[in-house]
């Protein structure tokens, strides 16, 4: 039972993984930095999920990295591109519509939300 | 031993050359951040089971399927692979078939001989199988990873995104009117069996006696050079038995079409068996002198009733074979 449990959530989470990164790429960030701002708000994510994701992002030029050596360690940063900001603000108007319309549905107030 | 340095090694060595360095120096950035500044072994071994498995963590780099074939062709891959195995069977037993009609001069009795064939049927039928096995599993892997279509929509057996259209192609097969694969693998094997038993005639069919060693053959009842003149058109005969048979599974149900084509091919075979079976030459002299001895009769006299009586059975067959084809396609 608890082991369907997890799987549903962690299917549930998935999803929203993405956008929870793209969230905090609005400024510079390195990957622990990343990790640790996420981990405030209380999403966990692996690691081994993590760093492939963002490389996917950069595939997929939503986010833009350089890397950093002014610092005793060099750090890789990522950003979101200009078109990532544009999909980030769009995938984040369906997450609200998304979340409002489920969350009606979960507290029965289908019928007072009609008009 | 620095476990940190083995650990992006182990997760690189997994990766394309040209993006080793940039991820491996990532790596080692995030791993080193996610150390207190005084360190111990301990620590970094917390650490490195937080980043996981470095098999797992390079897959999630790759973008490649960590599975032979995923959800989108297993379907494609499993009807295609039930209806090539029970045709390679098929092809298997007649080829080897085919191998022991053209190897006339081993010895041995007809009990061995044919001991000897059930024995390597088995072996060449499994050959068959890894075979045809390994290279359609080898062909789905590499469509697998070279298709760049990566909706995950899994494909019908046709290679096409499904449809509403498909339901039409699909008819609701009454179970009096379908073809089972049984029926088809049995048709095949038949086509086999027959073909070995007319091109192998003077080892095989004949007069059998039990003596002291058991099956003793006498006598064959056929002259094995006549049945060999006949070669093309029995060929013609074998070649058509496998395109029905291969009809037959396509459709899977009897159609008009499926009707008349059985049709055709039992008029075809009808035609060869007369050709065949008048001829004067066919049976041996020994043959007819043992069995006209055997029913007191003369020798023509019994060469006339064998004749007529194997025509008169045959027509039968044809007839009923013929007849339920038609039957079974106008069940609606």
């Amino acid at each position: 039972m608890s082991n369907l449990l997890n799987s549903l959530s962690t299917e549930l989470r998935r999803g929203t993984l993405t956008l929870a990164v793209l969230s905090q790429l609005r400024t510079p960030q390195y990957g622990y930095s990343l990790v640790q701002s996420l981990e405030k708000s209380g999403i966990f994510i692996e690691q081994s999920t993590l760093y492939p994701l963002l490389r996917r992002l950069e595939k997929q030029e939503l986010v833009t990295s350089s890397w950093d050596t002014s610092e005793t360690r060099p750090r890789k940063y990522y950003v979101l591109s200009e078109y990532g900001k544009e999909v980030f603000e769009q995938l984040k108007e369906e997450w609200l519509k998304n979340s409002k319309e489920l969350y009606k549905l979960l507290e029965g107030e289908e019928k007072d939300g009609l008009d | 031993m620095d476990l940190i340095e083995v650990y992006i090694h182990e997760v690189t060595r997994r990766l394309p050359e040209k993006t080793r360095e940039d991820i491996g120096l990532e790596l080692r950035s995030t791993i080193e951040d996610m150390l207190p500044a005084e360190y111990r072994e301990e620590d970094v071994k917390s650490v490195l089971e937080k980043m996981g498995n470095p098999a797992m963590l390079a897959s999630g780099y790759q973008d490649k399927p960590m599975h032979l074939i995923g959800p989108r062709y297993f379907e494609a891959y499993l009807s295609l692979l039930k209806m090539i195995l029970p045709i390679g069977a098929a092809i298997a037993v007649i080829s080897l078939a085919a191998e022991h009609i053209f190897r006339y001069n081993e010895g041995g009795t007809v009990l061995t001989t044919f001991i000897a064939i059930m024995i390597e049927g088995v072996g060449s039928i499994l050959e068959i199988s890894f075979q045809t096995f390994f290279w359609v599993t080898l062909f789905f892997a590499i469509l697998e990873r070279t298709d760049k279509g990566k909706d995950m929509q899994p494909l019908t057996p046709y290679f096409k995104k499904w449809s509403p259209e498909d339901l039409k192609n699909i008819p609701n097969i009454p179970k009096k009117r379908s073809i089972s694969r049984a029926e088809v693998f049995g048709s095949l094997l038949w086509t086999a069996i027959w073909s070995t038993v007319y091109f192998y005639a003077n080892r095989l069919a004949g007069v059998y006696e039990s003596g002291e060693e058991g099956l003793v053959f006498v006598t064959p009842s056929f002259n094995q050079e006549v049945l060999d003149s006949y070669w093309p058109v029995v060929l013609l005969v074998i070649g058509m038995d496998v395109a029905l048979a291969l009809y037959k599974f396509i459709k899977g149900q009897w159609t008009k079409k499926t009707a008349i084509f059985n049709t055709v091919n039992e008029l075809l075979a009808l035609v060869v068996f007369v050709l065949i079976i008048n001829n004067q030459n066919l049976f041996q002299p020994e043959f007819i002198a043992y069995m006209s001895n055997l029913f007191t009769v003369t020798g023509d006299e019994f060469v006339d009733n064998a004749v007529l009586g194997s025509l008169i059975i045959y027509f039968i067959f044809a007839v009923i074979s013929v007849f339920d084809g038609f039957r079974k396609a106008r069940i609606r």
